[in-house]
């Protein structure tokens, strides 16, 4: 099982089980724990992006959190598939599922 | 229905108080030890990861980072060490980090304790060290008394002592000889010494073209960026760069500045950078942590923590590493987003992600402009507790380039921002 998939039963069984016996919440666990989740995958482009994508001035790497999701995820493909060429990223791309990449373009996005 | 829509759907429904031991993350003491590429990003990111609710103190005996990656140019002197540091200011300011100057004199597991040079005692429940590496100098006969009397310098943490090896190269006559020593691998920044005699190479191009460069490498070829280099070397300083595979140094002569090898005759040079074997940082060993061969420190890759220690976390330079693994900047940094992600969630009673990943990227001067880089992802394999590269990921650049000299420095400037900013 995926682990988004696996978040995913796992949310729903804590909520529904937590519902009925404990009363009480679940909205922070379960939204936190999806966001370290997607927050954590995203950092994996923070050492060269800047944290949240956010990157320094005159730093010469692409602002990716400037990006909306949709485009991000067609860089991230298109360098995954050979279509962009470059010099890290296409070699870093290819070491993500697209499922990753999904989720990385979701959180880092810029948001609408 | 959308995932996460239908998350959001359950979570806007609830409106109850919190469960499981989100209390923990907000009551544990949290120490990080070590300021380093690691260490910095590990206090960092507990306090993101978080929402800025976990108590962090980094125990840092340096007033200021200073970056190993790009120190090479400082000792090839086309930069300045100043060019390298940054201060821990926005650590503390910006994320609420507790930082404490001092060095920690030793551990108590027991006691969950820390015992600092200062006196102070500092208690913890989670402990994530971060310590980088230690020569180990008794490994080679007469390296301590060479340093002593300034004959040898490592300069493999920067700070002064790069600048002193720079300065050392200043001071050689023209014509003089460079020699640098290789320990098996594996040790801190595997493409290092290899950079390094660019850097020396570049300057002596410039300033003393009539100088020599030997590298003497213990191991069987060049460790990393092999055909890179060697073709940088012949093409960019051809008649300088001497590269001597399985030199094994066993002994050397601060006083007459000579090397001796396990096989081959000695060696006399003048200025001597002999690199002895690394292990995990002081701490980490003193405290019984480094059980790999009393050298590196075993973890549990999910979450860096300890196999020997629980609630101890190792990260960086200090670990047994997985295979095609560096111990790098870049690494470190990576190691300690997923071990603060790993102790935000564990703290707050969540299972943590069974699936991490880390990325390295490795970039190394050849000249002061042109570079070339190694890169790699590094997927947990569950079956194998352990990391291990994706088939087709990763590489090395086709050939160096003032692009990549430009991209390498905006790696610098973004990562010492995530790491510190």
């Amino acid at each position: 099982m995926n682990f988004k998939k696996y978040m995913s039963f796992r949310a729903i069984a804590i909520t529904f089980f937590s519902c009925l016996c404990f009363n009480v919440s679940v909205t922070a666990q379960t939204r936190s724990a999806q966001d370290l989740y997607q927050r954590s995958l995203a950092a994996t482009c923070a050492n060269c992006h800047g944290t949240d994508g956010k990157g320094q001035e005159n730093a010469s790497m692409p602002k990716i959190d400037q990006l909306t999701s949709e485009q991000l995820l067609t860089q991230l493909k298109a360098f995954k598939s050979g279509a962009r060429t470059g010099t890290i990223m296409p070699q870093l791309a290819k070491g993500y599922t697209d499922e990753q990449m999904q989720t990385i373009a979701d959180y880092l996005g810029k948001k609408q | 229905m959308d995932r996460r829509y239908f998350l959001g759907t359950l979570g806007a429904l609830a409106a109850y108080p919190s469960i499981g031991n989100a209390t923990n993350l907000n009551k544990a003491e949290i120490v990080v030890v070590g300021g380093g590429y690691g260490g910095a990003t590990a206090a960092k990111y507990l306090r993101l990861f978080s929402n800025n609710t976990a108590k962090v103190t980094l125990i840092e005996p340096n007033a200021q980072f200073i970056s190993c990656p790009l120190s090479n140019l400082v000792v090839g002197g086309s930069r300045s060490i100043g060019d390298l540091t940054s201060s821990y200011a926005n650590l503390k300011t910006r994320h609420g980090v507790k930082v404490i100057k001092d060095y920690v004199a030793s551990i108590d597991r027991d006691k969950k304790t820390l015992k600092l040079s200062s006196g102070t005692t500092v208690k913890f429940d989670k402990l994530i060290l971060s310590p980088g590496v230690s020569m180990m100098t008794d490994k080679i006969e007469g390296l301590a008394s060479a340093n002593q009397m300034g004959a040898t310098i490592q300069a493999w943490k920067a700070g002064t002592d790069t600048v002193a090896l720079h300065q050392q190269l200043a001071a050689m006559t023209d014509g003089g000889v460079f020699a640098i020593s290789i320990p098996l691998a594996p040790y801190r920044c595997p493409p290092g010494p290899y950079e390094r005699a660019c850097q020396v190479a570049s300057y002596f191009k410039k300033y003393k073209p009539k100088s020599k460069i030997l590298v003497l490498d213990a191991n069987q070829d060049i460790v990393s960026k092999a055909a890179l280099f060697k073709k940088a070397w012949a093409e960019e300083y051809p008649g300088m760069i001497e590269y001597r595979p399985q030199f094994n140094v066993t002994e050397v002569d601060g006083k007459t500045k000579t090397i001796k090898f396990e096989v081959q005759e000695d060696i006399k040079a003048d200025v001597l950078n002999i690199l002895p074997p690394m292990r995990a940082g002081d701490i980490a060993v003193n405290a019984g942590i480094a059980n790999a061969n009393g050298r590196w420190a075993e973890v549990n890759f999910l979450n860096f923590e300890s196999t020997s220690a629980k609630d101890i976390h190792v990260l960086g330079d200090s670990i047994q590493i997985a295979p095609l693994m560096p111990k790098s900047g870049h690494m470190a940094n990576s190691h300690a987003k997923v071990a603060a992600a790993a102790i935000v969630a564990e703290l707050n009673g969540w299972d943590i992600n069974p699936a991490p990943v880390l990325t390295n990227t490795c970039y190394s001067f050849i000249d002061s402009q042109q570079v070339v880089h190694v890169a790699s992802v590094h997927q947990y394999n569950a079956a194998e507790k352990t990391f291990k590269t994706v088939a087709g990921s990763g590489g090395l650049s086709k050939e160096p380039s003032i692009l990549e000299g430009v991209y390498a420095w905006g790696w610098a400037k973004n990562i010492w921002a995530d790491t510190l900013g």
